[in-house]
């Protein structure tokens, strides 16, 4: 379990990150009561850009796996109520173990890299997106579909034009949930090599020059925030019908 | 274009088109077929099945109520028609052509089917929700839109209302669309289970009424569940009494259960009441009423009281009518002291009703102005003859509603009175 570690620190300091900041922080050293330093701020913006699109792609990329497996579980334990209660365990019981080890526990298998950290990351977003999926299913009336069915609907027709328009709002706020949690993870995608803004946190492991972590950090949560505002308006524009009430 | 889609108009539109395709007839749509049950049977596991070798026929165009207390499978019964519930044993004939050969779905779209909590998308506006079947069915849009319209115009809905979403308009309102969206492809059979069972007492009396309204222009075959009586003998041309394991205790108009119930259950289930429901089928014109003697503004008084003397004059009082013939008031023994008759009458007139109302209406007409006898104009407004108190007991009396009456062997009761006439 610590070899991998090793070498995946050791890979994010050969990209050179730890060697550059250390030199940089000198800038900062005349001043030491500072926090942030700005000067170094305004000069190496610049070096946040590819970690910034590199977390980007493996949110995206992961949230997107992530909800192709749990949406497909989803329906299948729609279809066949006995493979609910087990298929919610299993998704719990991933979501139970810690991220680390289950980011280690992966590199035997796909190395380091990209992969792994998207295999880990679509992982924990399973539990909340199948969850949610099920429970917009379930909270679908009954009347609703006997009408449906009793109109002439077949049961395909029931579940893609009734059961999962009414089932959105749900499925997106379980998405929503999914994805900022995933921003906040994907952090530690640094450990297997993956990249992302987690270089510019624990890259140098050099806690006493906060600049380039307060700068990530903030980049991490307002990713997150519009991430989530994306989801929402999208989740507005399409469930009209959530906001016309009686007039 | 018009004529072809005639079949398909349920309303009459104000255009150029010639009266033939307004017509009752012509707006009728496609034909309703006859429904018929051939020993249908459902089994859920061991036990007493929910329906019971049920034998019944429902001829096209009429509305049969499937009436019983709950857990008397009346709603199972009814599903058997569009196979929401399958057959354990027997067959369910639309027309000729058994259920059991037709696939669900395209089954399904032919038949109407309304439930009591409505079921509208509620992610669909009201026009999408009233297009769902042809949507199935695969119209044209232009087709479509034409018929939404119609349809919103059919159970009097503002068409604006056509773009809002269901969370939007009135429980009514929503049991109107629920309707609509049941007719929307000219279905052969309606279904309906306990259609205005959440709707409250006001707008429940509103709805029947508006429902009986289309249907006497539609003529659909219609199932009709329901656990209230009331409802069921309103409503139905026919009337099928179930009881708990699923068996058939009645079928027969609703006259004919209220007179005649077959069984014990039947009695019970129909009421101690059912003499009163009785007056809630007929009309005042259904009943002989009572001929008073007539006066006219000038007359000679001896002459209207020569009138009154006849022996087939069953109220003590003569009934003043204008120049027209409408009923005016009552004269009083002073009014007939003069020589001629006055132009005003002593006593105000009192309730007057239509040979139209309903006898239970009348009644409490009566009941409600303290009137023994209430004067009945016909639609033009004269005078039809008088209703009282015996003539209704009469008729409860008589074995056979439509029977005519027998004159009250008695006299007239000694105290007739219009109400607050001050009658001397």
């Amino acid at each position: 379990m610590i070899a991998p570690a090793a070498i995946a620190l050791a890979g994010a300091v050969d990209e050179g990150f730890f060697r550059d900041r250390s030199s940089d922080t000198l800038a900062c050293e005349a001043r030491p009561d500072e926090v942030f330093c700005f000067g170094w701020a305004r000069e190496n913006i610049d070096r946040f850009l590819t970690p910034t699109l590199e977390h980007l792609e493996m949110v995206v990329a992961s949230v997107a796996a992530g909800f192709v497996v749990a949406f497909a579980l989803a329906l299948l334990a729609h279809r066949r109520g006995w493979l609910r209660p087990p298929l919610l365990a299993a998704t719990g019981v991933l979501y139970t173990i810690p991220s680390l080890a289950l980011f280690f526990l992966l590199l035997p298998l796909t190395g380091l890299g990209r992969t792994t950290a998207i295999v880990v990351l679509a992982a924990y977003t399973l539990q909340i997106i199948y969850r949610n999926t099920i429970i917009g299913l379930a909270n679908v009336p009954a009347a609703t579909k006997d009408a449906a069915r009793g109109m002439g609907y077949t049961e395909r027709q029931v579940l893609w034009r009734v059961e999962l328009p009414l089932a959105l709002p749900e499925i997106v706020a379980g998405l929503r949930v999914a994805t900022v949690s995933t921003v906040a993870l994907a952090t530690l995608a640094v450990f297997v090599g993956a990249g992302g803004l987690g270089t510019q946190i624990y890259g140098g492991g050099n806690l006493t020059f906060p600049t380039s972590v307060l700068i990530a950090a903030a980049i991490v949560i307002l990713m997150a925030l519009v991430l989530e505002a994306a989801l929402l308006l999208a989740q507005r524009r399409l469930t009209p019908w959530r906001r016309a009430r009686a007039s | 274009m018009r004529g072809s889609e005639a079949g398909y108009r349920l309303v009459a539109v104000p255009s150029s088109e010639p009266a033939t395709h307004t017509q009752p007839a012509a707006r009728a749509g496609r034909s309703a077929s006859p429904v018929s049950y051939v020993g249908a049977t459902k089994r859920y596991g061991p036990g007493p099945p929910a329906v019971d070798h049920l034998d019944l026929e429902v001829p096209a165009g009429e509305i049969c109520v499937l009436v019983g207390p709950s857990g008397c499978g009346k709603t199972t019964a009814m599903r058997m028609v569009n196979r929401t519930v399958e057959l354990s044993e027997g067959d369910v004939l639309i027309g000729d052509e058994s259920v059991r050969e037709r696939d669900p779905a395209r089954l399904r779209r032919e038949i109407g089917y309304v439930i009591q909590q409505v079921g509208l998308f509620p992610h669909r506006t009201v026009a999408q929700n009233i297009a769902a079947v042809p949507e199935l069915l695969g119209w044209e849009k232009d087709r479509i839109r034409a018929r939404t319209a119609e349809l919103l115009e059919l159970i009097g809905l503002d068409p604006e209302l056509g773009s809002r979403y269901p969370a939007q308009l009135s429980g009514g309102q929503q049991q109107r669309v629920g309707v609509a969206r049941a007719l929307a492809a000219d279905p052969l059979v309606m279904l309906m289970d306990e259609p205005f069972g959440a709707i409250d007492p006001i707008n429940r009396e509103r709805l029947q009424n508006e429902f009986l309204r289309l249907q006497s222009e539609l003529r659909k075959t219609v199932l009709f569940v329901t656990h209230d009586i009331d409802e069921a003998i309103k409503m139905g041309d026919r009337i099928a009494v179930m009881r708990e394991g699923g068996r058939l205790e009645q079928y027969a108009t609703p006259a004919e259960l209220l007179m005649a119930p077959a069984t014990p259950f039947v009695e019970d289930f129909v009421g101690a009441d059912r003499a009163l429901k009785r007056l809630a089928l007929m009309r005042v014109a259904d009943v002989d009423l009572w001929q008073p003697a007539t006066a006219r503004a000038g007359e000679a008084c001896a002459e209207v009281r020569a009138r009154l003397a006849m022996p087939d004059v069953d109220v003590p009082f003569p009934l003043l009518l204008d120049a027209a013939g409408r009923p005016l008031g009552w004269l009083s023994e002073r009014d007939l002291a003069a020589a001629t008759v006055p132009e005003q009458p002593d006593s105000p007139l009192g309730p007057l009703l239509e040979t139209d109302d309903v006898l239970r209406d009348a009644l409490a007409d009566m009941l409600q102005a303290g009137a023994q006898y209430a004067a009945v104009a016909d639609p033009q407004g004269r005078l039809a003859g008088v209703l009282s108190f015996e003539v209704i007991s009469d008729f409860l009396g008589s074995a056979r509603a439509h029977a005519p009456l027998p004159r009250p062997a008695e006299a007239a009761p000694a105290a007739p009175a219009p109400p607050r006439g001050g009658r001397p």
